[in-house]
């Protein structure tokens, strides 16, 4: 079976006509259904958070058969796990894509469960250590993307589990956990 | 027999008749004994051939489809009643039932990708992967078998001879002559395109986009607009056993 980095491809991906828009309802569905698993797998392993349309992507083509997404169809997927609320959209123009393969509520669960874990419940750390810390090594946690960090983040402050404070250099901020 | 007058001739007459009668009816007797006997002798045959070669008809597709074939030259179905002592025998009813049920699930299945069409080949492998190896390995026959016992349920699930495969159809569908000749061309690559369609079956423009668009809008046809020719392909999922997307539907 093709691989691509970790992932082992479904045979969908060497199948022609999943490369193009299929225009019957029913089995646009399942296409949409197929490609959308498979965007949400692929950034899992790979640890992808944002998807620029623009840029090249080594999931939207398949040098084997000779296939690439046309931008319509691309956007038709990411707009498809837009309306599940698994990406949103980071611009209007559609150009850039945030991939949420945890929710941003299921982020926050695995903050919550890293700083029980290491004992952090009444500490401070920065932004920049829990995402590339000595201590989140080996988690999922590490090196996650910053926007999605602050948003889970912001999360868990609205629930008075912690509170943000800027740092003293300006593109830091602190976390203090009050659990 | 010359004609004798009186009440004595009428007399012997009947009682020759019943004479007639009773031999009559003690050949037939004897027939049947003897036909009972050899049918008891050949079921009690059958019965310890069967036992003694369960394994191997429960295990060995082949076997299976031999023995299947045995019986049907000696006029006795297996599969006829789920209660006979084939069943109590061999599970070979279950067997097929549970077949049956399995191949419905799959046809219900894949329907999003192959639009209710699928090769044989493919819903044996299929089934093969869903069976595991714990129950025995599955062979076309006995598929073609299972499938044979769905018709009775009137659910459509029918087989087709499509050039040199089986399609198995599970929609209620009507393909035409124009549809077939499409399928058939289809699977020399597993797709078509119109400009191919017309040259080799020598159709009308209209003719070949008017089947095509058909067999598209039924869910048997996928459309592919990536070939760097910039010809539209028409890919029948259920003509390339190859493409194995039914493997991913199932996963989901």
């Amino acid at each position: 079976m093709q691989k691509l980095g970790d992932l082992k491809l479904p045979n969908f991906f060497n199948y022609p006509p999943y490369f193009t828009l299929q225009p019957v309802r029913d089995t646009r569905e399942k296409q949409v259904q197929l490609w959308k698993e498979l965007i949400l797998d692929y950034c899992r392993t790979q640890k992808i958070f944002v998807i620029g349309l623009e840029e090249e992507f080594p999931l939207f083509s398949n040098p084997v058969i000779e296939r690439t997404l046309s931008h319509e169809a691309k956007e038709a997927f990411l707009s498809a796990l837009v309306a599940e609320g698994r990406a949103e959209w980071m611009d209007k123009g559609h150009k850039k894509c945030l991939i949420l393969w945890h929710r941003i509520q299921d982020w926050a669960d695995l903050i919550l469960r890293f700083v029980r874990e290491n004992g952090l419940e009444d500490s401070v750390m920065t932004v920049e250590e829990i995402r590339s810390g000595t201590e989140s090594r080996g988690t999922e946690l590490h090196g996650m993307d910053r926007t999605v960090l602050m948003r889970a983040l912001k999360q868990l402050e609205h629930k008075g589990k912690l509170a943000i404070f800027k740092g003293t250099s300006a593109d830091d901020e602190g976390v203090k956990f009050s659990l | 027999m010359r004609r004798r007058p009186g009440i004595g001739g009428l007399q012997t007459a009947a009682a020759t008749r019943d004479q007639y009668r009773l031999l009559g009816e003690n050949v037939a007797k004897i027939r049947t004994d003897l036909m009972k006997e050899q049918l008891t002798t050949f079921r009690s045959q059958l019965e310890d051939f069967a036992r003694k070669h369960k394994n191997d008809i429960r295990k060995n597709p082949a076997f299976r489809s031999q023995f299947h074939e045995m019986c049907a030259k000696v006029g006795v179905d297996p599969l006829a009643s789920n209660k006979g002592f084939w069943a109590e025998l061999l599970g070979i009813g279950d067997f097929y039932y549970e077949l049956g049920v399995q191949i419905v699930d799959i046809c219900l299945a894949t329907r999003v990708h192959n639009g209710g069409l699928i090769d044989l080949q493919e819903l044996c492998n299929l089934l093969c992967q869903r069976r595991k190896s714990a129950h025995g390995a599955v062979s076309e026959d006995d598929c073609l078998r299972a499938i044979s016992k769905l018709k009775v349920l009137g659910s459509g699930f029918e087989v087709i001879s499509v050039g040199k495969r089986k399609l198995v159809r599970s929609v209620p569908t009507e393909l035409n002559k124009d549809h077939n000749a499409i399928l058939e061309l289809a699977q020399a690559q597993g797709f078509v395109t119109v400009e191919e369609v017309e040259r080799r079956l020598s159709w009308p423009s209209g003719r070949a986009t008017d089947a095509l668009e058909t067999l598209l809008d039924e869910g048997l046809a996928m459309i592919d607009d990536g070939h760097r020719d910039g010809k539209r392909r028409y890919w029948f999922p259920c003509a390339s056993s190859l493409s194995a997307v039914g493997a991913d539907i199932l996963k989901i």
